[in-house]
């Protein structure tokens, strides 16, 4: 599994394409279209999970940032299962920085906040592969 | 005609990010045996921008190399008048420039708008770098926070990271300031 944050509009997405030479056969789940970070019928061995902040925005909407933690260490682990069950198989996980800015208002933000670092670092932890992008360059740092 | 130069230098502020702009400017310039110009963007409209111009000033006037300064806070291609193909540019700062260009008055905040001043900037540096020999961006790193349910923010952002993304893509050396070190991300 390969995690790729850095923060917002700085060309993650496209950096992730050009890394892969992504263009076929890749199941794009997307956080901003609100779709399921979950398995469908897919035959192909790429799967991209994009905007990983997105998802957790909605989720701390109803949830406490520990059960979102939980459900996130569920979901990547259902992913884990998936890509050892192929050799080719790959999961890319796509998030945007959201933590370096001063503390926000609403507690429902906060709680954004937190959910964001701690599934990202429990993310990073299962990863073989993570880089933060600056502005499209890449910097690997696992 | 060969292109200039480009090198992108971005950080926080009070990072010391201007002071390397000028020492990698002056650097240049040694090498290149160039003359020096700093492209200022910034209004002079109250006592604390004055303050900090005065400061930049102050510090260019003890450069080795004599500095021309040429003010335009927006359409920043009127510098071909000032320039020719030995100049060294310095642009401070992209932040600026960018404000200027979208909240002018009347200036519709919509979609065709933001993408017509996102492309008159990278044509502006383009046309720049055809008739000098180096440029030197100076910009403002990004926050990293929710600051998307502003719309305004969320568009200034958005803007400003493609800006980035499109000058890094081209530019020969990019750098990102901390506390006064510059760390080299390319070149």
């Amino acid at each position: 599994m390969h995690f790729v944050t850095g923060g917002a509009y700085n060309g993650k997405t496209k950096w992730v394409k050009q890394l892969y030479s992504l263009e076929n056969d890749v199941l794009w789940l997307s956080g901003y279209r609100k779709e399921q970070p979950e398995m469908l019928d897919f035959q192909g061995n790429t799967v991209v999970l994009q905007g990983l902040e997105a998802w957790i925005q909605h989720a701390a909407e109803g949830m406490d940032s520990h059960s979102i933690r939980k459900r996130w260490k569920d979901i990547i682990a259902d992913w884990r299962i998936w890509e050892s069950e192929k050799e080719e198989r790959s999961c890319i996980v796509i998030g945007s920085d959201i933590s370096k800015g001063i503390v926000p208002i609403e507690a429902r933000d906060r709680r954004w906040r937190d959910a964001c670092g701690w599934v990202y670092q429990d993310v990073a932890s299962v990863c073989s592969r993570v880089d933060i992008i600056w502005y499209g360059i890449n910097q690997r740092i696992k | 005609m060969e292109k200039a130069r480009l090198c992108f230098i971005t950080g926080g502020v009070r990072s010391g990010k201007s002071r390397f702009a000028e020492s990698k400017a002056l650097e240049y310039a040694l090498q290149m045996d160039g003359n020096l110009h700093y492209l200022a963007c910034g209004r002079d409209r109250d006592a604390e921008m004055g303050e900090r111009i005065l400061r930049h000033r102050k510090d260019r006037e003890s450069s080795p190399i004599a500095w021309k300064t040429s003010e335009y806070a927006t359409d920043i291609t009127r510098i071909g008048a000032d320039i020719d193909q030995d100049s060294i540019i310095l642009l401070d700062c992209l932040t600026t420039l960018l404000d200027n260009e979208l909240f002018g008055p009347g200036n519709p905040l919509e979609k065709e708008f933001l993408h017509s001043v996102f492309s008159k900037i990278i044509n502006a540096i383009k046309v720049i770098r055809k008739q000098s020999s180096c440029l030197i961006v100076v910009s403002n790193e990004l926050v990293q926070e929710p600051i998307f349910q502003n719309e305004i923010l969320h568009t200034y952002g958005k803007i400003l990271g493609q800006l980035h993304q499109a000058i890094v893509g081209q530019a020969d050396e990019a750098y990102l300031v901390e506390s006064g070190i510059p760390l080299r991300k390319r070149g």
